[in-house]
C-alpha cells in the first residue's frame, strides 16, 4: 500500500506533495484555529493509536494473518481532519524510520492513505448510518466504511502506478518507473484488495465500533458529532 | 491405565506459536504480533545507538543532512539511465564508510528492501506480456498467440532485454533511496532530524507532534507487546479465528482508551513544566564552517551527479 521512492515519476509526486500540503493546513486549522497546547497530546496519541493498529495481527480464512491500515477507524473515532494529521504522522515516521514507503512518494502515500481513505470512510459511515441507531446498520456502516475507504485508497494507488507507463518513459516507449499500465496494475490491486485486504479492515473496524458502542459510545466523534447537529 | 494429567495440558491449541500446514510450517497471529513489534523495537534501538556514534559525517548538522536527503533523492528519481546511478550508490558506498556504519549490517536491511520492493515487485513487468521487446530468458512456449479484452499472450512467453533493464533500473533506484535515507537516518538522532524540518518552515506544532509520536509509539508498542504476551501466556484451550477476531478488536479499543488517557497525564506534565499556550521549540546552534563545507560538498557532487 505504501508507494516506495522510485515508482513514481517527478510529474506525479510533485503535485500530489501540492494536494496533500493543502490538506494537512486545512487540517491543522480546522482542528483549532491556532493550535493550543491541548492539542498536541491528543494528536500525537491519536497518531501513535494509528500507528498501533498495523502492529495487530488479525486471523483470516484460509490461515494467513492480515493487519488494518487505521485511517477509516481514526476517522470514525476522533474525525477526518484529525485523521489527515494523525495517519500523515504516521506515514512521515514509517518512511523516516521504517524505510515503508518513499519519502519523494510521501505526498502520494499521505494522499491515498491519510486523505482519501478516512474522508471516505467517514462519508461512508455517516452515508450508511443515517439517522438510525440501529445496531445492525451501525455494524452495517462501519464494516462498510473500513472496506470501501481502504478500497478507494488502493484504488488511488494503483491508478498513481499505472498511469506512469503512459505519463513517463523513455525513446524506445519503455517505463521509467512503475512499470505496470493501468490495465495490469487496477485488476490486481481491486481483486486483492475487494477480496481480502479490504475485508480485514471493514471487519477491525466493525469489531472496534462494537467495542466502543458497547463500553465507552461517547468518544466516538461521529456519533457525537451527528448528535451536536440534531 | 487412565491419564492423571488435565485434559487442558493435552490438548493441542490453537494458538501454538507455530501450526503446521502442507509441508511448511505457519505462525500464529500472536507469534506474528510479537515478531511485529520486537521489530519495531529494535529498529528504534538499532537506530538510536548507531546514530550516537561519531564520525565527520555524524557531526554534520542535521539541517545540512535533510537537505541533502531531499535533494539526492529527487536526483535519483530524476536519472534515466543506469551508469550514473551506480555511480550515485558508489558515492553513498563511501558516505557510510566515512561514516563509520556497519557496512555489511547497513546493505543487508537496504538490499533486503531494495530485493523486495524494486526487483522482486517489479520482476514479472520483465515478461513480454508487458514488456514489448526483444525475449532473452525464454520461459515457456503456448501453441499459439492469446488475445482477449486489452491483453495479448505471445506465444512464446519469456523476459525482453528491454523489460529486464527497466527492473534493473528500479531497482538500483529503489536501493539507491533507501540507503539514502538509512545513511542519514543511521548518523542523526530522530528527533534532531524532525527538527531540522524548520528550515523547510515546517510549523513548530507540527514537528512537536512528530517528536511526541515518535517517542510514544516505543512506550506504547511495548504495551502491545505485553498484551500479546499475556494472552499467549494464559491460552491453554482451543482459539478459533472469530475469537481470536473479538481479542484483537477488543484490544485495539482498550488501546485507543490508554493512548486518550495518556493524553491528559502528557498535557498536565506539559502544564508543569511551564508551557504557555505558544508553541516554540528551540533554535539550533548556528551552523559551523564544517556544515557549510559539506553542505558545499554535497551541493557540487549532486550538481555533478545531475549534469551526467
Amino acid at each position: 500500500m505504501h508507494i516506495p521512492d522510485g515508482y513514481l515519476s517527478p510529474q506525479t509526486y510533485g503535485p500530489l506533495f501540492g494536494v496533500s500540503f493543502v490538506f494537512w493546513s486545512v487540517a491543522l486549522k480546522k482542528i483549532k484555529k491556532d493550535l493550543s497546547v491541548k492539542q498536541i497530546p491528543y494528536l500525537a496519541m491519536a497518531a501513535v493509536f494509528s500507528f498501533l493498529i498495523m502492529m495487530f495481527n488479525i486471523p483470516i480464512p484460509g490461515g494467513t494473518t492480515g493487519h488494518a491500515v487505521g485511517g477509516g477507524m481514526i476517522a470514525i473515532l476522533l474525525g477526518p481532519w484529525t485523521a489527515v494529521v494523525a495517519v500523515s504522522v504516521v506515514l512521515i515516521i514509517q518512511a523516516l524510520v521504517f524505510g515503508d514507503g518513499g519519502i519523494t512518494a510521501l505526498g502520494a502515500n499521505c494522499f491515498n492513505i491519510a486523505v482519501a481513505g478516512p474522508f471516505v470512510s467517514y462519508w461512508v459511515f455517516r452515508a450508511v448510518k443515517g439517522k438510525s441507531s440501529k445496531p445492525s446498520r451501525l455494524s452495517t456502516a462501519a464494516f462498510l466504511s473500513g472496506y470501501i475507504g481502504l478500497t478507494v485508497s488502493a484504488l488511488l494507488v494503483a491508478l498513481q502506478l499505472g498511469i506512469q507507463p503512459l505519463i513517463a518513459h523513455g525513446p524506445d516507449g519503455q517505463p521509467l518507473y512503475a512499470p505496470y499500465p493501468l490495465s495490469v496494475a487496477l485488476p490486481v490491486v481491486a481483486l486483492e484488495h475487494l477480496l481480502l485486504f479490504s475485508v480485514v479492515e471493514g471487519v477491525v473496524t466493525l469489531l472496534l465500533l462494537k467495542y466502543f458502542l458497547k463500553h465507552e459510545p461517547d468518544l466516538i466523534y461521529s456519533l457525537e458529532a451527528q448528535r451536536t447537529r440534531t | 491405565m487412565k491419564s492423571k494429567i488435565p485434559a487442558f495440558l493435552i490438548e493441542r491449541t490453537s494458538v501454538q506459536p507455530y501450526v503446521p500446514s502442507k509441508g511448511r510450517l505457519k505462525k500464529s497471529f500472536i507469534e506474528k504480533g510479537i515478531d511485529h513489534l520486537a521489530e519495531v523495537i529494535k529498529s528504534g534501538y538499532v537506530q538510536w545507538e548507531t546514530s550516537l556514534m561519531d564520525s565527520i559525517f555524524h557531526r554534520i548538522d542535521a539541517r545540512i543532512k535533510l537537505l541533502f536527503l531531499l535533494f539526492f533523492v529527487v536526483i535519483v528519481s530524476l536519472k534515466h539511465q543506469i551508469v550514473p546511478e551506480f555511480y550515485i550508490a558508489g558515492f553513498i558506498f563511501l558516505l557510510t564508510l566515512i561514516a563509520g556504519l556497519n557496512t555489511l549490517q547497513f546493505y543487508k536491511k537496504v538490499l533486503f528492501l531494495g530485493f523486495f520492493f524494486g526487483f522482486l515487485v517489479a520482476l514479472p513487468s520483465a515478461l513480454n506480456v508487458i514488456s514489448r521487446g526483444e525475449v532473452v530468458v525464454p520461459i515457456l512456449h503456448l501453441s499459439r498467440d492469446y488475445n482477449f479484452w486489452v491483453y495479448h499472450i505471445p506465444a512464446e512467453i519469456g523476459m525482453t532485454r528491454e523489460g529486464l533493464n527497466a527492473v534493473s533500473m528500479l531497482t538500483i533506484r529503489v536501493v539507491n533511496s533507501v540507503s539514502l535515507s538509512f545513511l542519514v537516518l543511521f548518523t542523526t538522532p530522530f528527533p534532531e532530524i524532525i527538527k531540522a524540518l524548520k528550515v523547510m518552515r515546517v510549523p513548530d506544532s507540527f514537528i512537536m507532534i512528530i517528536t511526541l509520536c515518535y517517542k510514544y509509539i516505543f512506550i506504547f508498542v511495548k504495551t502491545v507487546e505485553d498484551m500479546h504476551l499475556a494472552k499467549k501466556s494464559r491460552t491453554v484451550g482451543q482459539v478459533n479465528n472469530a475469537e481470536a477476531r473479538q481479542w484483537v478488536g477488543a484490544r485495539i479499543g482498550s488501546v485507543f482508551k490508554k493512548t486518550q488517557l495518556r493524553c491528559e497525564e502528557i498535557f498536565k506534565a506539559m502544564l508543569g513544566r511551564g508551557f504557555s499556550t505558544e508553541i516554540r521549540l528551540y533554535q539550533s546552534r548556528k551552523l559551523s564552517s564544517h556544515d557549510i563545507a559539506a553542505g558545499g560538498i554535497f551541493l557540487v557532487i549532486g550538481g555533478l551527479f545531475l549534469w551526467m
